[in-house]
């Protein structure tokens, strides 16, 4: 899955599974989150199976966003507008939530198809509410026009705290994400990938995607920015949204897509770290088997040709103190009934452990004693 | 191979080949105790001069050596950020599993990135141009695994900017 979905797959299984057995009456009561920063909670009572109430927890927006009653704007139009009846808007919401809505399975539509579209629609609550201020701003843009009475900035909520920023004009809206990472890893694949992002631009393919700038300092467009919304570790991304891009049914897709930008590019560097690491696993273990058989295989050729030459010579110990390269031919001719079985042995199969055992070893267990007692046996 | 590349282990292989020549030798200070003395650095009359190899300011390789036993540290390219990371993480992988290359170093020694210790025992018990053969197959290893997990990197983001960007055509 390269691509995220706009609807949250557990709670489109969950909405489903409900609906399908909608004459048992079960409790429902589940908490989760979704891409760190986006809560939902279900509520399903024994005394009335044929409601479901759906918390949603919106980020924390940054004192810059513009939230009416703990919604972005736009967002009760855009509810109303995607759920008709069958959905009702609690107000106020739930305790810790920022919008409950109540759903009555038993207006949902009876035509298969047409409930399926409309749980899908549902199960995207998230892409109604947090992409309804994005949505209003391009929908002006294909009409192209701009909202009255926003000129310069407007700051969207994006993750909890952090904001991004729209420059509406009418015959273009430029989108401009401050990108913050907590780890430092994830910052380095983070800045390569967004710059990946305005290479990937410029090739024929995507000549006719909204042009992509990737810049470690702010750009011109936030000038008038609060400072605090100005400090991003991985750099500042900016397309440049035409309207050509949300004409008809783009429009959907181009919402979804800007609005869960942080989420998409992290999910992506998380990805690639885990695919990093299996890949230093697997090399890692590629390399610890080489030199077992290398170094030994060496030794073995190595035993065998002292032994040619040195075969009958008598080897006591004080020969151990003469010079280095005689030191080492004569160990070889003690180590070599040893060896030249282990080299035997690695042919078989199924000797894994024994390979092991002699490259285990520590430093100082590699002593004269063993070798001799090797040579004796 | 980079021309500069082949030099560089070259230049690395026969300094090894002139400095191991590495003999057994006991403890001067307890008895009946055998240690590397380039680690330990008790005695100065055992130790050797230190020869430094460098390919240029970001890589060099430090080779230092005493009467039983030999260090050598690496200093790994590192250009950028990502690099630094993945070269990290990589020899933190291959440190983390010393004991089954025998002459690796658990720790490298400090301001370098990976260190080997070679004693006259593993010149005992290995041909020592194997020995070297490894150390320069080992270095060449590490530089390709970088370069092309630095590769897989980017294909990957090159990927991911690409299916995004497609949405909007």
């Amino acid at each position: 899955m390269i691509l995220l979905q706009s609807h949250s797959r557990f709670l489109l299984q969950t909405l489903l599974n409900r609906v399908q057995n909608l004459g048992k009456a079960v409790e429902l009561d589940y908490h989760w989150v979704e891409f760190d920063d986006v809560r939902y909670h279900i509520l399903v009572s024994m005394k009335n199976p044929n409601v479901l109430l759906l918390s949603v927890s919106l980020p924390i927006p940054p004192p810059e966003a513009v939230f009416i009653g703990g919604l972005p704007f736009g967002a009760i139009e855009a509810l109303k507008a995607a759920y008709g009846v069958v959905v009702q808007i609690l107000d106020p919401p739930r305790d810790g939530f920022n919008l409950t809505l109540k759903l009555n399975l038993g207006k949902l539509p009876l035509d298969e198809e047409h409930r399926y579209a409309l749980l899908l629609k549902i199960a995207s609550v998230r892409e109604v509410v947090l992409g309804a201020p994005l949505r209003v701003v391009l929908k002006h843009l294909s009409s192209r026009t701009v909202i009255p009475g926003i000129d310069g900035l407007l700051a969207l909520v994006h993750r909890s705290k952090e904001s991004f920023f729209l420059v509406p004009q009418p015959d273009k809206v430029t989108v401009v994400f401050p990108m913050r990472f907590k780890d430092s890893i994830d910052i380095a694949f983070a800045t390569s990938f967004l710059q990946e992002f305005v290479e990937a631009r410029h090739t024929a393919v995507l000549n006719n995607a909204p042009p992509c700038l990737w810049s470690p300092n702010p750009p011109l467009e936030l000038k008038e920015a609060p400072a605090e919304a100005l400090s991003a570790n991985a750099g500042f991304v900016s397309f440049v949204i035409f309207p050509r891009h949300v004409e008809g049914k783009k429009l959907d897709r181009t919402v979804w897509n800007l609005s869960t930008f942080h989420a998409y590019v992290s999910y992506h560097v998380k990805c690639s770290e885990g695919f990093m690491h299996t890949r230093m696993r697997r090399r890692v273990e590629s390399m610890i088997q080489l030199p077992c058989c290398y170094l030994l295989a060496g030794c073995a050729a190595s035993a065998l040709h002292v032994k040619f030459s040195w075969n009958g010579c008598l080897v006591g110990d004080s020969d151990r103190n003469i010079l280095p390269l005689q030191a080492t031919q004569v160990k070889g001719s003690y180590l070599v009934t040893h060896v030249v079985s282990q080299a035997l042995d690695r042919a078989k199969p199924g000797v894994e452990e024994k390979k092991k055992s002699p490259n285990s070893r520590s430093f100082k267990r590699l002593s004269l004693k063993e070798a001799r007692a090797n040579s004796i046996s | 191979m980079a021309t500069s590349l082949r030099l560089y282990l070259t230049c690395i292989r026969n300094t090894l080949e002139a400095s191991l020549c590495l003999q057994n030798f006991p403890c001067q200070e307890v008895e009946r105790h055998n240690k590397p003395e380039v680690e330990m650095k008790t005695s100065p009359e055992l130790l050797l001069n230190s020869i430094l190899i460098c390919r240029n300011e970001a890589e060099k390789c430090l080779i230092e050596t005493s009467i039983n036993s030999l260090r050598i540290s690496l200093k790994v390219k590192q250009a950028d950020e990502l690099e630094n990371i993945l070269t990290k993480k990589f020899l933190r992988f291959l440190s983390m599993r010393a004991e089954a290359f025998q002459v690796l170093r658990r720790k490298p020694v400090q301001g370098y990135d990976i260190s080997f210790l070679i004693t006259n025992f593993h010149c005992e018990e290995m041909q020592k141009r194997k020995l070297i053969d490894f150390i320069v197959q080992f270095m060449e290893d590490i530089e390709k695994e970088i370069s092309e997990l630095k590769m897989s990197v980017n294909t990957r983001g090159r990927l991911v900017a690409t299916e995004f960007l497609k949405q909007f055509i």
